[in-house]
């Protein structure tokens, strides 16, 4: 390679590479995108980046890190080189997305209420009744068109034999959407000219999709004219620029608890400078917990009292379902695969990641056995937070967590230590081989929607498997690729 | 619209504004201190009303300048950068409400703001002057970029709220030199001040357009006041807040509206049968005095019966539970 920055591109070792194949010559769907890159000098790249993170810095586009002080703001490291989708491996995904949580969607109906899958012994009672997810108030409850998990956020990686493989799902109240659509809006201002001839499908479709799919999920006994809100923490929240985003490209109001109130007739209305307006579906963007201090969390000031008593009386839709957190438990995504298999009577179209919960004793045994071999994970942090991974953890930190899953296996989860594959990414004066997943994002209402694409984080550390935001992660455009014109 | 929306924005306004001012008399009173050598900044700070808080402080850091302390220190909730900043933190909650322009206008003042990580004295002419230029150009981009409804009237609110309130503050910390008997009336050095003042209050070219030639202070207290076309006066300001009121409260149910609109029109009657004589014969202070208190009470019956009210109970709807108002990063101040 002629370039300076594609020069010694290293493959890192066990991983396969996205841009190019065993032999080091761009895979098909990259070749134009390669050859493009070929032209380009340092200074050509070095600009554009810069030019890229002015743009997402001056736009705000920034999120909150917990562990630093409160109202410190990072802008989500951008990295230009995008991942390219083709189109036929993306009708996989895609078909394998809706058929994902079309059976998860049932799941969480048969969980709150006949329990079928339960009584016939494919997944153990106990897993699902010991949930942190689960919400026993919620049971004998049909929302609207039967759906909970209305916005999904599935965690893609690719594995060599298998191509690309569910890693984990979010139901509750996944997010990074936001960054799908500013990272394309700044790719197409930074590098237009690096976009394919045949284009690549439109993301910006998502706010819309979004409004209908709420709409669509309105309580029965809603007027003519129903209206959404979206419920935020508000401004110190991690994702609150996505909560203003999503609003504002919807157009839906964007309140805080107190902005809502409930009244005697367990309507919720809105307080507004000419009183009080009636709001028929909230798309809330704060956990279970503090939804409604009245049932929840009796300290939060973040949710509304007579929420939940509203929503069990069918007068508000809540967006995602209360209770849907059972459905994505790591715990739970070990018998996804039957899941899946029990309702549709399909075959999974993607593999889940083999999985082993230390509560089958043969899978625990297998987890001490082989622990340096495997990642073992705490069933129900997020952010990437409490991860161990055996090849690299010292023998106190592997005690210590063998430990804690032996005495507390409902807790605990163990994978083998995926190779998934990497994509170049510009770190210093050149392009290196970096670790990524992809998060698409189905919704789910009178029909299903998979954005084509979904956001691709990439570590952005040598060597490093977490992709994570709130770990030092950066995030790519995603393009999924159009049909060539026959 | 929401209550919190419309309560921000008012407070959006205000804050910008209150920057715009504070810069715009900071600049002026380094350039009067450079050049009489005189020490003025403690002027300023009592027509931000901080004198206390700065003698507090100033047992803490010993080493704190008036200046430091009206443009730099966080401490002050009242300082320029304080200000800013917390405009900036309500322009992130209304995102949706403003446009883009706006928005990136103020982060990037904001991060204008940030990068000076140290309060440096020699560049408080820069700091001002460009810090000034881009909260007009935000008041300027807000004219022209943002929707003309409800949220917008309730921005012009509380930015002519604030403008009167701060022209009110930039005479009264002069009116000593009114004065019978005070020092050198009429002399060079009063010239030299009500100049300062015109400056302060972007009023030197209206006072010379409006047929004045000599400086008199009289004259400027006048123009600051009374008139009808130049927009900082506070007889103009208070006409403003009063048309933006009714149209931002136009959907609001009148008992509602009743107390905050009852006090601007009383305000304006006031000043429309007063002059200058009578002011100066009864007391330019008191007088100033009275005026910032019925701003006060302005302010407080807009929050109170209109951001903040706990609905009645209305057919079909019956009692509420009364709710906690969270903080929304907003003081009183």
């Amino acid at each position: 390679m002629a370039n300076e920055f594609l020069h010694d591109y290293q493959d890192s070792g066990p991983s396969s590479d996205e841009m190019f194949d065993e032999t080091g010559a761009f895979r098909d769907d990259y070749r134009e995108l390669g050859e493009m890159l070929q032209g380009w000098t340092l200074d050509d790249h070095l600009q554009r980046e810069e030019r890229a993170d002015l743009a997402l810095l001056s736009a705000g586009i920034t999120f909150n890190v917990y562990s630093e002080d409160e109202g410190t703001e990072r802008i989500f490291p951008f990295s230009l080189i995008p991942r390219i989708v083709g189109a036929q491996e993306w009708s996989r995904v895609e078909a394998g997305l809706k058929q994902r949580l079309r059976a998860l969607n049932l799941f969480l109906l048969d969980v709150y209420g006949d329990q079928r899958i339960i009584k016939d012994g494919v997944v153990p009672a106990e897993i699902v009744l010991s949930s942190p997810g689960y919400r026993p108030e919620m049971a004998g409850f049909r929302p609207p068109l039967d759906i909970y998990a209305h916005i999904a956020g599935c965690d893609l990686v690719r594995d060599d034999q298998r191509g690309m493989v569910v890693l984990e799902d979010n139901l509750r109240t996944p997010s990074g959407v936001s960054y799908v659509l500013e990272n394309r809006t700044v790719m197409l201002r930074v590098v237009p000219d690096l976009f394919p001839r045949w284009g690549v499908r439109a993301v910006a479709d998502y706010p819309n999709q979004l409004l209908n799919m709420l709409l669509s999920v309105r309580p029965n006994d809603s007027g003519d004219q129903p209206r959404a809100v979206l419920l935020t923490p508000g401004i110190y929240n991690s994702a609150y620029f996505e909560h203003s985003f999503l609003s504002n490209q919807m157009g839906i109001p964007l309140v805080e608890g107190p902005d809502l109130t409930v009244g005697d007739d367990d309507v919720v209305y809105l307080r507004s400078t000419s009183g009080l307006e009636r709001i028929d579906v909230v798309y809330r963007r704060i956990d279970d917990d503090f939804l409604d201090p009245l049932v929840y969390r009796s300290d939060s000031l973040l949710g509304v009292p007579g929420l939940m008593r509203s929503y069990l009386n069918g007068h508000v839709t809540l967006v995602n379902a209360p209770g849907a957190g059972v459905a994505d438990d790591k715990v739970v995504y070990r018998w996804v695969p039957e899941i899946i298999r029990f309702y549709l009577d399909e075959d999974p179209i993607l593999a889940n990641v083999e999985t082993f919960s230390p509560l089958v004793p043969a899978e625990l045994d297998h987890i001490c056995a082989r622990a340096r071999e495997l990642v073992i994970k705490p069933a129900n942090e997020s952010g990437g937070y409490g991860v161990l991974i055996g090849e690299q953890a010292s023998d106190a930190e592997l005690e210590d967590t063998l430990t804690q899953v032996k005495e507390d296996p409902r807790n605990w989860i163990a994978q083998p230590l995926l190779q998934f594959s990497t994509i170049p990414t510009f770190d210093g004066d050149r392009l290196k081989p970096r670790r990524a997943d992809l998060r698409p994002f189905v919704l789910s209402g009178q029909d299903t929607w998979v954005i084509p694409g979904g956001l691709t984080r990439v570590a952005l550390r040598e060597g490093s498997y977490i992709v994570n935001s709130s770990q030092g992660g950066g995030s790519k455009d995603t393009w999924v690729l159009n049909e060539e014109p026959g | 619209m929401l209550s919190r929306v419309a309560e921000n924005l008012y407070w959006l306004g205000r804050y910008l504004e209150r920057a715009e001012n504070i810069a715009r008399m900071a600049r002026v009173e380094h350039e009067v201190m450079l050049e009489s050598g005189q020490e003025i900044w403690h002027s300023l700070v009592s027509t931000t009303a901080s004198n206390q808080l700065f003698w507090d402080q100033l047992v803490e850091s010993p080493d704190l300048t008036h200046s430091e302390f009206l443009i730099y220190t966080m401490q002050n909730p009242a300082s320029l950068r304080a200000t800013l900043v917390r405009a900036r933190e309500l322009a992130r909650g209304l995102r949706e409400h403003i446009s883009r322009e706006v928005w990136e206008e103020i982060n990037a003042l904001y991060l204008f703001l940030a990068l000076r990580k140290e309060y440096i004295a020699r560049d408080i002419h820069e700091f001002c002057t460009e810090t000034q230029r881009r909260t007009q150009t935000i008041l300027g981009l807000y004219d022209n970029t943002v929707l003309r409804d409800e949220g917008r009237e309730w921005f012009r609110c509380g930015m002519y709220l604030e403008r009167a309130d701060m022209t009110s503050r930039i005479i009264d910390a002069k009116y000593h030199i009114l004065l019978p008997g005070g020092d050198s009336v009429g002399g060079p050095f009063d010239r030299f001040q009500w100049t300062a003042v015109l400056r302060s209050a972007s009023a030197r070219e209206a006072y010379r357009r409006t047929g004045n030639s000599e400086v008199d202070g009289i004259k400027v207290a006048e123009l600051l006041i009374f008139s009808q076309e130049f927009p900082r006066s506070l007889a103009f300001c208070v006409q403003a807040l009063q048309r933006h009121c009714q149209l931002a409260t136009a959907e609001t149910p009148n008992r509602r509206r009743a107390a905050a609109e009852r006090g601007i029109a009383l305000l304006h009657l006031d000043i429309g049968v007063m002059d200058m004589e009578q002011l100066v014969e009864e007391g330019l202070h008191e007088f100033l005095d009275f005026f910032q208190k019925r701003l006060i009470d302005i302010d407080q019956a807009i929050t109170d019966d209109i951001f903040r009210a706990v609905p009645d109970a209305e057919p079909g709807v019956g009692r509420f539970q009364r709710q906690s108002q969270t903080a929304t990063g907003i003081d009183q101040n």
